[in-house]
């Protein structure tokens, strides 16, 4: 079965004034299939919006792309043209669960209006703004509220049920539960869960690990720019854990945990280090660093304990 | 956006480069009288005619240009400061402060714009001070409710409470994190004022209350040119007329493309 | 000691998102105030700095009663408070380097100018420190924000879900360098903030929003009348 997301080699620069170059995404591959949810973790500024935004077309006019990510093992998404994006991608192919949802709508207008919108523009058809809703789990009788007359739990929903209009096989959620209350990012993960249980693919971009841990089949850690691991959920939460120092720390630094944080910071994108890009901060690192560590499909690291058969 | 800017600067350039150097590099006497060469249409010795005294209308369009920008500017920039101070005032210190200052903008603005132009123009002798100061009386209310907003809005900010801890003076957040703010705003508004104010300028010569009757003012001379207009001869109306169009476009052009620079829905060129 | 007797606030006096809440701390204490967004937490963190007069109720700060707010506080009362605010991007004047966002309260008290054992603190290089606001990540603005409400040695640090935007690192080595500071000079803490785990982990002791205020409830009134 071919994945329904194929993601090859994809490599993003950005070309600064002055001649910088800005290395946002390196050499990332992965595959994505229907009815699983992928979750790619990270610090802020370690190229996962950019991944997104090139997954989106929605790349600005200063960035080059190379590699591939093919869409149902046919479209180029990093290759295609402004205008079959715009009129067969998004919306249809690939729904967009925003980072803001309460930015995301339009002040001035209804949840209905957005829908009947929405739901004219994808699907050509009238009314039923109250099934694309509830399939939301967005309440009835909300449907004639402003978006500033919402919480942020119920704006959530609105953006979800607008995402989901189009019945695209694709989920792409960007930071979905940034700034929500630990209560509504669990009810956000678990309605983002049913609908990978009904069959969408899910591809979550967050820096919350409880959200990751709570839905994700498998877990992309990036780190400046690259994968530097690749794993299955539950042995990457639970046990044996992370295989890359990385993932290590990063999970070490939560509150339930030792609470301790990684040493340093990454380093910037336009001044990458020769060789491994975690090695300053690493405890484990060696000489060997000096050269970047292939990733191998699960890790890229020199020091990566075996995979154990847990 | 970069060929309109482009256009827009070129022609502010030529403009002021004309009003700058023409007449230093021509020095000819924009008020010579030929009385035998009246309301001639223009030829190779006067490009855009004559008025009805003979004088060249070229030399009197380029000296008018000189005058009209020199009072556009510098009522522009006399609003502009006026308005800043008069809204600064307002929107640091909030309040009852803001509220009292507000209602006396609120009672000029009810005085029928020209009405308080003219009624300031003919306290003085005629003059270009008396018109510069008339428009700058009557153009300050937009920049101090701009600026005023703009503070207010401002102050609500989480990097204004942290200089508040941080025991920043109220004079030190406003000049420091507010002021820089808005200044932005204000030069921007300040240059959509300068068109305005050449216009402003130009209705008060036509009506005869502007600038003194000989001298050169793009708005005197389309007044002047009123009566011939209807005789046939269109060319004293026509070349003031487009003196006035076209600095007004440019400055207008140039201030559209510096309010697309400021908008800040502009898409940054990275988002990491 | 911080005391907060019987406040009420709101940016509405009809409709105060704060309703008669008192919570004391005890001088060097860690309190964390647990709660749901938009229920008040933050309206009353910026009360207790004084950064927000209330309608009623007194804010006694180590044994001196509160007379004024914000610009009308004494400024040693006022700089007494450290704050760090959720979103570091509205917390930044826009047009200051980081070199100048931390040296600002230094400068605006005509206190030596020096920052460079801050800056080793929260961990920003001087490559970093030369930049503005646009050009660095959350989390490094954050430190540069949590550098500045330390730069005058507040006795109080006041958090206000400090760590919501960052991830699990950013987050542990920002809490790591409170409690360094707090270590060091006896301070107290009031973190806002959302997450149970990380309050109890953090503070001395967590206050939960809904024992402290019985009567007011979440009204989604206090985070969006500040223009969130």
């Amino acid at each position: 079965m071919t994945p329904l997301l194929d993601v090859r080699g994809l490599t993003v620069r950005f070309r600064m004034p002055g001649g910088r170059e800005v290395a946002a995404v390196t050499d990332v591959s992965f595959e994505l299939r229907e009815g699983e949810c992928l979750a790619l973790i990270g610090e802020s500024g370690c190229g996962k919006s950019v991944l997104a935004s090139a997954l989106l077309g929605l790349l600005p006019g200063n960035a080059v792309a190379s590699g591939r990510a093919l869409l149902g093992g046919g479209l180029d998404l990093t290759a295609a043209d402004e205008r079959v994006l715009a009129r067969t991608v998004r919306g249809r192919r690939v729904g967009l669960v925003p980072q803001s949802p309460s930015a995301h709508l339009t002040p001035v207008r209804t949840v209905r209006s957005h829908l009947r919108e929405t739901l004219r523009e994808l699907t050509g058809r009238r009314g039923g703004e109250e099934a694309a809703a509830a399939r939301a789990s967005f309440p009835a009788d909300h449907l004639d509220r402003y978006p500033h007359q919402l919480s942020g739990g119920l704006a959530q929903r609105a953006a979800t049920a607008l995402a989901l209009v189009g019945d695209a096989p694709l989920l792409l959620a960007d930071e979905p539960t940034t700034g929500l209350d630990r209560e509504l990012v669990e009810r956000t993960a678990d309605e983002l869960r049913r609908h990978v249980d009904a069959g969408h693919a899910l591809l979550m971009i967050t820096h919350d690990l409880a959200a990751a841990e709570r839905i994700a089949d498998r877990v992309a850690v990036m780190y400046a720019g690259r994968i530097v691991e690749l794993a299955d959920a539950a042995r990457f939460f639970g046990s044996p854990g992370p295989r890359h120092p990385y993932a290590r720390g990063l999970l070490d630094a939560l509150p339930e945990r030792s609470f301790t944080p990684i040493p340093g910071m990454p380093p910037e994108l336009d001044a990458l280090p020769p060789g491994c890009a975690f090695a300053a901060r690493c405890p484990s690192a060696t000489d060997a660093c000096a050269a970047v560590p292939a990733f191998d499909g699960t890790v890229a690291c020199h020091h990566a304990p075996e995979a154990s058969r847990a | 956006m970069g060929d309109r800017l482009r256009l827009s600067a070129a022609l502010v350039a030529v403009v002021v480069l004309t009003a700058l150097v023409a007449p230093v590099a021509w020095p000819l006497d924009e008020q010579a009288v030929d009385l035998a060469a009246k309301l001639r249409p223009p030829s190779w010795a006067h490009p855009f005619g004559t008025d009805e005294v003979g004088r060249d209308l070229l030399l009197r369009c380029v000296h008018g240009l000189r005058v009209s920008l020199l009072v556009g500017v510098v009522a522009a920039l006399a609003a502009t400061v006026v308005g800043t101070a008069v809204g600064t005032l307002a929107g640091a210190l909030g309040g009852w402060a803001d509220r009292v200052v507000m209602r006396l903008v609120d009672l000029f603005s009810s005085v029928p714009h020209l009405l308080l132009g003219i009624f300031v123009v003919a306290m003085f002798r005629p003059g270009v001070w008396p018109v510069v100061a008339s428009v700058a009386v009557t153009h300050w209310l937009s920049t101090a409710r701009i600026v005023r907003a703009e503070l207010l809005s401002l102050r609500t900010r989480p990097y204004v409470d942290a200089a508040i801890s941080g025991g920043a003076s109220r004079w030190r957040v406003t000049v420091r994190h507010l002021l820089p703010a808005v200044l932005p705003r204000a030069g921007l508004a300040a240059v959509l004022m300068v068109p305005h104010a050449i216009w402003h300028e130009s209705a008060l010569s036509f009506l005869g209350l502007g600038l003194p009757a000989h001298t050169a003012s793009l708005g005197s001379m389309a007044q002047a040119a009123r009566g011939t207009l209807l005789a046939g001869q269109w060319w004293p109306t026509l070349f003031p007329g487009l003196f006035i169009i076209v600095p007004t476009l440019a400055v207008a052009g140039l201030a559209g493309a510096w309010r697309e620079r400021l908008d800040p829905r502009r898409r940054s060129e990275l988002a990491l | 000691m911080l005391e907060l007797r019987g406040i009420t606030a709101g940016y509405d006096r009809r409709a105060p998102v704060v309703r008669d809440v008192s919570l004391t701390l005890a001088a060097g204490e860690s309190v964390g105030l647990l709660g749901p967004s938009g229920c008040g937490k933050s309206t009353l963190a910026r009360v207790a700095a004084l950064l927000h007069r209330p309608d009623a109720g007194t804010v006694v700060v180590d044994g001196t009663e509160a007379r004024g707010w914000r610009h009308r506080a004494p400024r040693a009362q006022r700089t007494a408070f450290g704050v760090v605010f959720q979103q570091p991007r509205l917390s930044a004047d826009p047009r200051l380097r980081l070199r100048d966002l931390i040296a600002e309260p230094l400068r605006a008290t005509g206190a030596p100018d020096g920052i460079g054992e801050l800056a080793t603190a929260v961990g920003l290089s001087d490559d970093l420190l030369a930049r503005r606001p646009h050009q660095v990540s959350d989390g490094q603005l954050q430190r540069a924000c949590l550098a500045r409400a330390l730069a005058l040695r507040p006795r109080w640090l006041v958090c206000d879900e400090m760590t919501a935007m960052l991830d699990a690192s950013t987050t542990a080595a920002l809490v790591s360098v409170v409690e360094d500071y707090r270590r060091e000079n006896g301070a107290g803490l009031l973190a806002v903030g959302h997450d149970p785990v990380l309050l109890g982990r953090w503070c001395d002791r967590v206050v939960r929003w809904t024992d402290l205020a019985p009567g007011s409830g979440p009204t989604g009134g206090g985070q969006a009348g500040r223009g969130m």
